[in-house]
Order: structure tokens, then C-alpha cells, then sequence
């Protein structure tokens, strides 16, 4: 499979000269797995630019919500594939007591928060809370898992012909208590990250500034690199990046995580914080952007 | 390459225990089968032994490791503690008995059980202790 980060920013977009190298919109990652067929990983603000790249010729796009906070969403109405009335457009999502995973999403995509409804959307459009056993996508098998942020949030994990993509872009592991490897199961997301061949995981905030953020559902950077040592997975990428992080900012956490991935005997050029428009081919080399 | 058949515990048990971790009120974590999935410092404190030296248990063995015992000094059948109701009939329940801690000693104990329910499923109950007796000085409970 390979994959391209059209978001790596969190909470809200952060565009301006200070975040051109690593990108300012909210969370979006694309597959394409080896048939061709298209996966995407939320739809932040990232999701826009995505849509522009793909031609109008008729598509069927999987679309799998990790959880429905603005900066996972915010990109889904500006994404030109639900405007072409011969796109199919899948949205998977965590399920919530009560109501129904297009009704929550129907709240940001009607009025007066939108000037278009869901039923108004050319495309075909349909939504599925994700099962809680495994399910497939083409040559693909996901997995979804429920994992420690605020709400009903999900992480995946989409193996492909022996390549493994974890995804947990918005997670609080170690809250109310640190990651005990000795008892892997107890540690929210394991079970998705375990081995896996790419990592991508929150590290919204410096360790220092975790202090004033403790609950609100994102990994400092000494958790979230200690979560991927405790998973072993094989390369990581840190994400999320808060949007006071400027560029210069966001390269010395990038040195600060190689120097403690290699306390955990991790070679430094495994680890990276994901940059918009980073394209990563799982089984080869990275392709570029890196 | 490590393989991803590890599977982690469901995420209200998780967030459950970590808050667990957190309080000086003795307290259980049982998942749905009842089996005692972890129990805190205070708990460890006042039956005498931490989770980290006995780990999981089933109702069976902490039952006879500890009881808990009615009025006149007879254990107590599962069927009735406030635990079972909760996992049971899914709903709180709360009872007053005697525990014996690991080295004989005797404590009353007020308890109450709240089912803990997920999203698409039932998980399991947590269960408050709270000591009647000067027990409650190892665990600082002074309101």
C-alpha cells in the first residue's frame, strides 16, 4: 500500500509562513492500496486537497473517521468527489449510544453550519459504523479498535499483503496511568499498534506542556514515543502536531523523538513527525516528502 | 515483525482501572464473566495484598481469599453480593458485610457495584469499598 499525509495538523488548521514545511491542515492521510482502490483516513481539512488531485472520472472512496471532532470532519464538504454524481462515497465512523453515525455527521453537514445537506450531495453516499470484528476493503483487512481520547474514538489497523498501517491520530494512552509493557493489554491501542510496519500516532505536545493539557485526549511526546517502543512497531510517525508548533518548533521535537527512540534501541530513521504531502510506499522506501 | 493478534482489553476497562489507579477509595474492576480484573492500592491496602502479587482472580478465588461473610461469620453465596446483581441484573446494588483480610483480620465493609455498560456492550462493574472500622486509617478515608 502507499500513502500520502494530506494533514497532519490537529485541533484547527494552522496555515502561515511558520508551518509551510510540515503543513497546517487538520488530519487526512490517504491509501491506496494494490488494486488500486482508495482509502482515506479522516477528513480534516487535508481531505480538500485530495479531492482536487483526483480526476472526475467515477470513483468509490472508503472513508474511515477515527471520531467526529471538527478537525477530523471539517474537510468532508469541501471534498469534490461527493459532488460528482457517479462517486460512491463509504463513510465508516465509531458508533455512539442513540444516534446514528450519518445523523451526527448531518449536524455539521446542514444548516447554519452549512449552506448543503447530506441528502442534497450528488454522489452516493452511505455510513456504517465500524464493526467490531475485522472487515475488508478491496485486498485490504481493517480492523477497528476503540482507543483512550475524549468521546467515542476509534484507531484502526489496515494490513495489506504483510504490510501493516496502524492509525491513531488523537490518543491519550498513558492518562491516569503509565504504559506498563508487562501488561500490553491493559494499554489502550496495543492491540492495533502491535508490530506494526508504519506507526502513525498523535504527539500533539512537547512533554513540558503536557502538564496544562492533561485529559484532553493527545500524547506528549516522551508517551508517544513509548507507546510505539511498547508496540514495536517498525517505523513511526508522530502526528497531530499541535497548531502552535511552528516548523522550527516542530523540528526539534523531531530530534527530541529520534533521541529517545534510539533509548529504545530504535534506529533514529524510523521515526518522523508526518509532514503534509509525505508519501510512504509500506514494504519499499519512502517515497518523498520525508 | 511482531503479530496483532494481542487484543487490548475493552477501552471502558481500561479507562476504568486507570481511573481506579487514581482514587484511595478501595475499589474492584470485575469484567463481564466477574472475574476480578484488577483492584487498586486502597483495596490492597485494607485486604492485605497489592494486585500486583496476586493479579486476576476469579469470583471463586477472591472469595475465598477474602470473603466477603455475612453477620454471623458465614461467606456470603456470589448470588448475593451487590457485584452479582450488578453483572447480573445490570444494575447498582450496594450491601454491608465482613471481609477478612490476608492476615485473619476481620473488617466491615460498606460496598456498592455500578455495571459498567459500553458502547455495544456489557463490560463488567466496578465496586466501592468502604471501611467501617479503623481500617479506614490506611487508606486515609476521612471525609
Amino acid at each position: 500500500m502507499k500513502l500520502t499525509v494530506w494533514g497532519a495538523r490537529g485541533s484547527v488548521p494552522a496555515p502561515g509562513p511558520q508551518t509551510t514545511r510540515y503543513g497546517g491542515n487538520t488530519p487526512c492521510v490517504a491509501i491506496t492500496l494494490a488494486d488500486g482502490a482508495l482509502v482515506v483516513l479522516d477528513a480534516g481539512t487535508g481531505i480538500r486537497n485530495l479531492g482536487l488531485t483526483l480526476a472526475s472520472e467515477p470513483q468509490r472512496i472508503h472513508i474511515l473517521l477515527t471520531h467526529l471532532h471538527l478537525d477530523h470532519i471539517q474537510g468532508l464538504m469541501f471534498f469534490a468527489p461527493l459532488f460528482n454524481p457517479d462517486s460512491e462515497i463509504v463513510i465508516w465512523g465509531p458508533e455512539a449510544p442513540g444516534v446514528s453515525l450519518q445523523d451526527r455527521i448531518a449536524r455539521y453537514i446542514s444548516a447554519p453550519l452549512s449552506p448543503v445537506e447530506i441528502r442534497e450531495l450528488p454522489c452516493a453516499m452511505s455510513f456504517n459504523s465500524a464493526p467490531p470484528s475485522e472487515w475488508e476493503i478491496g485486498p485490504a483487512t481493517i480492523r477497528a479498535e476503540s482507543i483512550a481520547h475524549r468521546g467515542p474514538t476509534l484507531g484502526f489497523r489496515i494490513s495489506e499483503a504483510g504490510s501493516t498501517l496502524c492509525y491513531i491520530p488523537d490518543h491519550e494512552p498513558a492518562l491516569g496511568a503509565p504504559l506498563d509493557p508487562s501488561q500490553p493489554e491493559w494499554i489502550s491501542g496495543y492491540g492495533l499498534a502491535r508490530g506494526a510496519s508504519l506507526l502513525i500516532h498523535d504527539c500533539q505536545y512537547a512533554d513540558e506542556e503536557y502538564e496544562e493539557h492533561l485529559g484532553w485526549g493527545h500524547s506528549k511526546l516522551s508517551d508517544a514515543v513509548a507507546f510505539a517502543a511498547c508496540s514495536e512497531a517498525e517505523r513511526v510517525l508522530l502526528f497531530h502536531h499541535d497548531p502552535l508548533h511552528s516548523d522550527d518548533f516542530l523540528d526539534s521535537l523531531s530530534d527530541l523523538a529520534a533521541a529517545r527512540w534510539v533509548q529504545y534501541g530504535g534506529a533514529p530513521d524510523r521515526i518522523a513527525l508526518a509532514r503534509e504531502t509525505q508519501e510512504i510506499a509500506l514494504a519499499g522506501q519512502l517515497l518523498g516528502g520525508a | 515483525m511482531a503479530t496483532g493478534e494481542v487484543r487490548q482489553k475493552p477501552i471502558e476497562l481500561i479507562l476504568a482501572r486507570n481511573f481506579l489507579a487514581s482514587l484511595s477509595t478501595p475499589s474492584f474492576l470485575v469484567d463481564h464473566h466477574g472475574q476480578l480484573v484488577y483492584f487498586n492500592d486502597a483495596a490492597g491496602a485494607l485486604l492485605g495484598k497489592r494486585f500486583e502479587e496476586t493479579g486476576a482472580m476469579s469470583a471463586r478465588e477472591w472469595g475465598a481469599r477474602w470473603g466477603p461473610f455475612g453477620e454471623d461469620g458465614a461467606p456470603l453465596p456470589y448470588e448475593e453480593l451487590p457485584l452479582t446483581t450488578a453483572l447480573k441484573q445490570g444494575h447498582p446494588a450496594a450491601g454491608r458485610f465482613t471481609v477478612r483480610d490476608s492476615s485473619g483480620r476481620q473488617h466491615q465493609i460498606l460496598s456498592s457495584a455500578l455495571p459498567v455498560v459500553g458502547a455495544d456492550a456489557f463490560r463488567g462493574a466496578i465496586v466501592f469499598f468502604w471501611p467501617l472500622d479503623s481500617s479506614r486509617d490506611l487508606i486515609g478515608a476521612s471525609p
